[in-house]
């Protein structure tokens, strides 16, 4: 019973991490119409920052807000750099089907991903380093056992909460959650509705470049961090989107619980080593069974 | 008033229109009608700046409008609706219509609101229906939406492709009318490009016929419609 109990604790707060991720993909999919593995690499890279400004005695806090704000700053820079120039440049050549355009900004991502590692480990040494939390960390006690389960953990899944309400209302509540979802739909439809589809774009890079470095922040305490930490919750975080659906928020992190529980009763009750074997046969299933996810919307029929 | 001079347009190294020249009168309805291939769809792409000219002038209004963006232009006025009914279909009836509205949400709350109940107004089916998503409406409510869409961002010129694609005649016919009314009621101009060259012309104040991409007449729509050798040697009836 305690070892199922903390099976659950530990895959709540993992969860909350995956959700995270996941909520990081759904956005930029959702606002700019692309699947961006390189997500995880914009997050190490803030959280690198942070880590910098705290060795130099800067407070948690106030690193946490800087790795925010470069978080931001970095999606707006994969935006305007990379993706912006691809659209234009492509619109006149022959690599101009459908199929082309959705598949370049997706290896172009994986690129900006290689790009953002090696850059972190000439800039910081690949050598693995510490995190700290803000919160403290001691486990919460049952029945006498400490249980995997922090008040952290529960800080994590707090903004994990916050998140989810603040850009679910986003989208349904406001104009430009509206614009940005109408730009990822039907960029010609948008544009000539007046929606500058180009500044949206840039918005959803820079929200989903916040999401992702919030979770690269967090998830850090627990993994340590190195140019290649957060590699593997790239590849939860995009399973549990599209567990999820990929285009729903709210399944994206019901997604995220789902798969954190997987990863921790694999932990638990089989060995360490299926976790990712695991993984591949959710996603697999999944794409088999219901390619749409739990909560995404079925492609409308189209005349 | 709209005025085009040796419009040229290419996708890669065909021309699409060859040297077009023409004018839409404010207040009036001019329809552009032609074969499949003639250029009609790219005439409206290109005055809503979706592709752009290789030489030639577009001027709305006395200001030239070449090397605008589609964003910028919608904002002079200048509403587009594409081929083929189109609306997003993940979205609702709603959204769809306020798509239309965002960039003037700020600086004209009041007026939206009344444009999007003058929508209602006009077509009743899309309020009964507006929670919906724009995909479950059938071929003539889609089509509707978005010439709601379009409408909503109170433009003085719309820009209309095939309204009457594969739709019932019936729903064409009152589709047709809608913007009849509109156009006599409202003064919007109106630059409309069909296949269906009877409906349109039976509307319209002014007719263009274009062939290959050139202008292969520029007529009043009533004596267009007349006369049975040119629609035999362009048309085919």
């Amino acid at each position: 019973m305690d070892i199922f109990l903390s099976a659950i604790f530990a895959g709540t707060s993992r969860g909350a991490i995956y959700a995270l991720a996941a909520l990081g993909l759904v956005l930029v999919w959702r606002g700019a119409g692309v699947v961006n593995f390189a997500q995880m690499g914009q997050a190490m890279f803030s959280t690198y920052i942070a880590s910098t400004l705290i060795a130099q005695n800067y407070s948690y806090w106030v690193a946490f807000v800087v790795a925010l704000v470069s978080g931001g700053l970095l999606g707006a820079l994969v935006d305007l750099l990379v993706m912006r120039p691809l659209n234009r440049k492509r619109s006149s050549s022959a690599l101009d089907s459908p199929a082309m355009r959705s598949t370049i900004p997706v290896i172009a991502s994986l690129g900006i991903l290689g790009v953002l590692q090696a850059a972190a480990g000439m800039i910081w040494a690949a050598e693995e380093r510490g995190f700290p939390t803000p919160v403290n960390s001691l486990g919460l006690v049952i029945n006498g056992k400490i249980m995997p389960f922090t008040a952290f953990d529960l800080f994590v899944i707090g903004i994990v909460f916050v998140t989810l309400v603040a850009t679910t209302y986003f989208f349904k509540g406001t104009g430009m959650g509206l614009a940005m979802r109408a730009s990822a739909l039907n960029p010609e439809v948008a544009r000539l509705s007046g929606i500058r589809i180009g500044f949206v774009r840039t918005l959803s890079w820079v929200i989903s470049g916040v999401a992702s470095s919030l979770a690269g922040l967090l998830v850090t305490p627990s993994a340590n961090l190195s140019p290649y930490t957060l590699d593997l919750i790239l590849i939860i975080g995009f399973t549990a989107a599209v567990v999820g659906g990929l285009d729903s928020l709210l399944g994206s992190v019901i997604g995220g619980f789902a798969l954190g529980l997987l990863v921790s009763f694999v932990n638990v009750y089989d060995a360490p080593e299926d976790i990712f074997l695991a993984i591949l046969i959710v996603l697999l299933t999944v794409l088999i069974i219901r390619p749409q996810g739990i909560l995404g919307s079925k492609e409308v029929r189209r005349v | 008033m709209l005025e085009i001079k040796d419009l040229v347009t290419e996708y890669g190294s065909v021309k699409a229109l060859n040297g077009i020249s023409l004018v839409a009168h404010e207040g009036k309805i001019t329809t552009v009608i032609g074969a499949n291939g003639a250029g009609k769809s790219t005439l409206l792409r290109t005055i809503s700046a979706l592709e752009h000219p290789r030489s030639g002038s577009i001027t709305w209004k006395n200001k030239s409008i070449v090397g605008l963006s589609p964003e910028k232009i919608v904002r002079l006025g200048i509403a587009h609706v594409p081929e083929g009914h189109a609306v997003i279909s993940q979205l609702s009836v709603e959204e769809n219509i306020e798509m239309g509205a965002l960039f003037r949400m700020r600086s004209n709350k009041a007026d939206v609101r009344l444009a999007i109940q003058e929508i209602y107004q006009l077509f009743p089916r899309l309020e009964e229906r507006k929670k919906q998503l724009a995909g479950s409406l059938s071929g003539g409510e889609r089509q509707m939406l978005a010439i709601s869409r379009a409408l909503v961002s109170r433009p003085s010129l719309l820009l209309l492709d095939e309204p009457s694609l594969g739709l019932a005649p019936l729903v064409v016919e009152q589709i047709i009318q809608t913007v009849n009314d509109l156009c006599r009621n409202t003064g919007l101009t109106v630059l409309l490009v069909e296949q269906n060259a009877n409906t349109a012309l039976g509307v319209a104040d002014h007719g263009i016929l274009l062939s290959l991409g050139t202008v292969a007449a520029d007529l009043p729509a009533a004596q267009m419609k007349a006369d049975v050798a040119l629609r035999a040697a362009y048309l085919g009836y």
